[in-house]
């Protein structure tokens, strides 16, 4: 038994974190705030394809580490830290879905470009109906002669503007299966959602747009399979924008002197600062558990999944907002990277699922077990 | 990265879950003999003749020389079976763990063998009315005269007090020195002349502690362990062994089964907020389990958990607390009948196991004192008094 990271996972985590905070710095992300969406610049992506990051979830045999979805976990928590832009997140979810449930012919066909960084790739799972995942899905596609023909809407679809390729989860027959559409395909347009952390976030319009029945992921399982996966990626975003949130802050009550003393020595401060520790050991331990259920595939992975969701989310938004009090004054103001991390913490938090959605999965797990 | 027991790991699992099977009417029988201490004796000493006690102290003195992984196999194991806990638990957590490092070989040979078989019971002296989350300001007096220390003074929050056969305390014996450099740690028989035991009922009517005062008793120096006014190191060292584990998880789990079966109807909870509630307990009693095993697995590789059990305890100790009393709500006005009441419900077990949570955010270092550790010793926060 070993349920810590291994030495190659230690590695790939020191190394992100190490290159990220050299590549991307915070005021880019602030400036995007200005002149929305927050996108890397291509050499950086080169950078990213080159480091083979993006094929850190998938399987040896897809090209990728082998290390499993806990590889790309560590990659998406240090993006969150580093407030990078989401394609390289989305991506690896879109990588790791495929690997894991495209036929052998699309997997030889998209792994490679993706791995290889030419081809950026999302989900695009939720609809305007005021709920999530991909059992609320209603868009239907139709089938007919040029194969499957797909029309409506998308909504929060995570990079969508500069994602090459789409996974549209959408019923076919009585199951909801993921369709690949490529974003110059007809009928297909994009539109800007602007999230308050300046994230390129679009509503995904689809008029007609063909897709060859062969191409549909085999799997009857794929979508909700891509949605867990995603989710967890998120989930491991959302920890690292708590860890750099409570690091933030921890590092400016040890130097910020008030009543002769530094504010941390006071237990209002240190306190409250202990509390998002406690939290985020907790999500993390919650966010190795789905990674492990993940890869094993097995019947607790969906409830693990939601757990290290809900908890992190949550667990996210607090460190956020501790950090915004406990800088006081300056913790308020737009130079200071603490609001960056509460937007992006505020917004991922309701993003594939917020905590009362997955709470609501566990306790049908809950039903399941104690039946 | 992987959970998995190896085959021997597995087999071992098999070999203890069907010694339990064979001994559950013993382990059954203790909860209704006459005599309930001597049945819980005698219940220890059969699993430890049948080597699940001190699986992980030195064969040399009794112990099974054990891994990791097979005390936390046998602790899940005996959790699950909801075996009777075993008597002796203080004297196994914390001062077997204690003479094994720091005790003389004589006194290793003398004590630790009867600690395991249960022949000799033990209770602590640490707490003192003035002296709780501040332990090293504590005052019961010990002066040296000749080979004797006599020791003066008043323990508090001892369990097992009017039947444990001896003590293992800390006293104070160089006044004049800073507060940690002038304590000592002793063993003493409970039948020494001048020792006074009380039994202290709790908050929630049970008797678990008792008050034991010392009137100039006389303990022979051979039973100090360690350096003279060298016993808070002592102390502390073993302090964290009390705070870690994955025991505490297993019996979490029944108390949100019970939460959820008392809340269900046909199955399922329908009341939104119930539901939700629920399923937050799950997630954090979840979390708490996979914290669990990277501690473990931190202890496998020869890391120190250290200050990371304090994580553990605390976020424990608050699940225990709400889950509790999300039982009491459930189960509205009936919940606070006692258990003479004709309309009780649960047998007043839902109060009982409310009271009890109450105790784990005090006992074995205080919530306040656990934040102030992560504070410190993992954020590295400065100290919020002089001291820690």
């Amino acid at each position: 038994m070993d349920f810590e990271l291994g030495e190659e996972l230690v590695a790939l985590r020191d190394i992100a974190r190490d290159l990220l905070a050299q590549r991307w710095k915070a005021e880019s992300a602030r400036r995007a705030l200005d002149a929305p969406p927050s996108r890397m610049p291509g050499e950086l992506w080169a950078e990213l394809a080159e480091m083979g990051w993006f094929g850190a979830g998938c399987s040896e045999a897809g090209g990728g580490s082998g290390l499993g979805v806990i590889a790309a976990a560590l990659l998406a928590e240090e993006a969150g830290r580093a407030l990078l832009p989401g394609a390289m997140t989305s991506t690896l979810a879109g990588a790791v879905a495929l690997d894991r449930n495209g036929g052998a012919a699309l997997k030889a066909e998209l792994l490679p470009q993706i791995i290889a960084g030419s081809l950026p790739v999302t989900l695009a799972v939720e609809e305007p109906n005021g709920t999530w995942g991909p059992d609320s899905v209603e868009v239907a596609a139709q089938a007919g002669a040029g194969g499957l023909k797909l029309s409506g809407r998308k909504i929060f679809v995570a990079d969508g503007s500069s994602a090459g390729l789409f996974l549209v989860a959408a019923r076919v027959g009585d199951d909801v299966r993921l369709l690949p559409v490529e974003a110059g395909a007809g009928g297909v347009e994009v539109v800007p959602m602007q999230r308050i952390d300046a994230q390129d976030i679009v509503e995904l319009r689809l008029d007609g747009v063909q897709v060859g029945v062969e191409r549909m992921l085999p799997d009857a399982g794929a979508a909700h399979d891509a949605y867990a996966v995603w989710t967890v990626l998120v989930a491991a975003d959302l920890l690292g924008s708590a860890g750099a949130a409570l690091a933030m802050t921890t590092a400016y009550a040890k130097e910020r002197v008030q009543f002769g003393r530094p504010i941390g020595s006071f237990q209002a401060v240190s306190h409250r600062l202990a509390d998002v520790q406690v939290n985020v050991e907790i999500g993390r331990s919650l966010l190795y558990a789905a990674c492990l259920a993940l890869d094993e595939r097995r019947g607790d992975a969906g409830a693990l999944v939601a757990a290290a969701k809900a908890f992190i989310g949550e667990t996210a938004v607090d460190a956020a907002e501790a950090a915004v009090q406990l800088h006081g004054g300056i913790g308020y103001t737009w130079e200071l990277d603490v609001h960056l991390h509460l937007r992006r913490a505020r917004a991922n938090a309701v993003t594939a699922g917020d905590a009362g959605w997955h709470r609501e999965t566990v306790a049908r797990h809950m039903a399941h077990c104690y039946a | 990265m992987d959970l998995k027991f190896s085959a021997a790991e597995e087999a071992y699992r098999l070999r203890c879950r069907e010694w339990i099977a064979a001994n559950a009417h013993h382990a059954a029988a203790v909860a209704k003999a006459a005599d309930p201490v001597q049945a819980a004796r005698d219940w220890q000493r059969r699993l430890w003749e049948a080597g699940y006690v001190g699986l992980a102290w030195p064969k040399a003195y009794g112990g099974q020389d054990a891994t990791l992984t097979q005390q936390v196999i046998v602790s899940e194991e005996m959790a699950r079976a909801k075996l009777p806990p075993l008597i002796n638990t203080i004297g196994l957590s914390i001062l077997g763990p204690t003479l094994v490092l720091h005790g003389t070989e004589a006194q290793r040979r003398r004590f630790l063998p009867r600690i395991l078989s249960g022949e000799e019971l033990w209770c602590q002296g640490f707490s003192e009315p003035g002296a709780g989350s501040d332990l090293a300001s504590l005052t019961t007096r010990a002066v040296l005269e000749g080979d004797d220390f006599v020791v003066t003074g008043q323990k508090l929050w001892t369990s097992l007090g009017p039947i444990a056969d001896w003590c293992f305390l800390l006293v104070r014996t160089d006044p004049s020195a800073p507060k940690r450099e002038g304590i000592s740690y002793l063993l003493c028989r409970m039948d020494t002349p001048g020792i006074s035991v009380r039994p202290l009922r709790n908050a929630g009517g049970g008797v678990h502690f008792s008050e034991v005062f010392f009137d100039s008793v006389r303990i022979p120096r051979e039973h100090l362990v360690g350096e003279l006014h060298g016993g808070w190191k002592i102390a502390r060292s073993t302090l964290d062994h009390e705070r870690s584990g994955l025991s505490g998880v297993i019996s979490l789990e029944g108390s949100l089964e019970r939460l959820w079966r008392q809340a269900a109807a046909g199955g399922e909870i329908a009341d939104a907020v119930a539901r939700q509630q629920a399923a937050q307990y799950w997630i954090e009693l979840e979390g708490l389990r996979y914290l669990g095993f990277r501690a473990l697995s931190d202890q496998l590789a020869g890391r120190q958990p250290g200050a990371s059990a304090s994580v553990g305890k605390l976020f424990a100790a608050k699940l225990r607390q709400k889950i509790a009393r999300a039982a009491l709500d459930n189960a509205g006005p009936y919940a606070c009948l006692t258990k003479k009441s004709p309309h009780v419900v649960g047998k007043g077990r839902l109060v009982a196991g409310y009271f009890d949570s109450l105790g784990y955010s005090i006992g074995g270092g205080t919530s306040e004192i656990m934040h102030n550790v992560i504070a410190e010793r993992v954020l590295g926060l400065p100290r919020s008094s002089g001291e820690a």
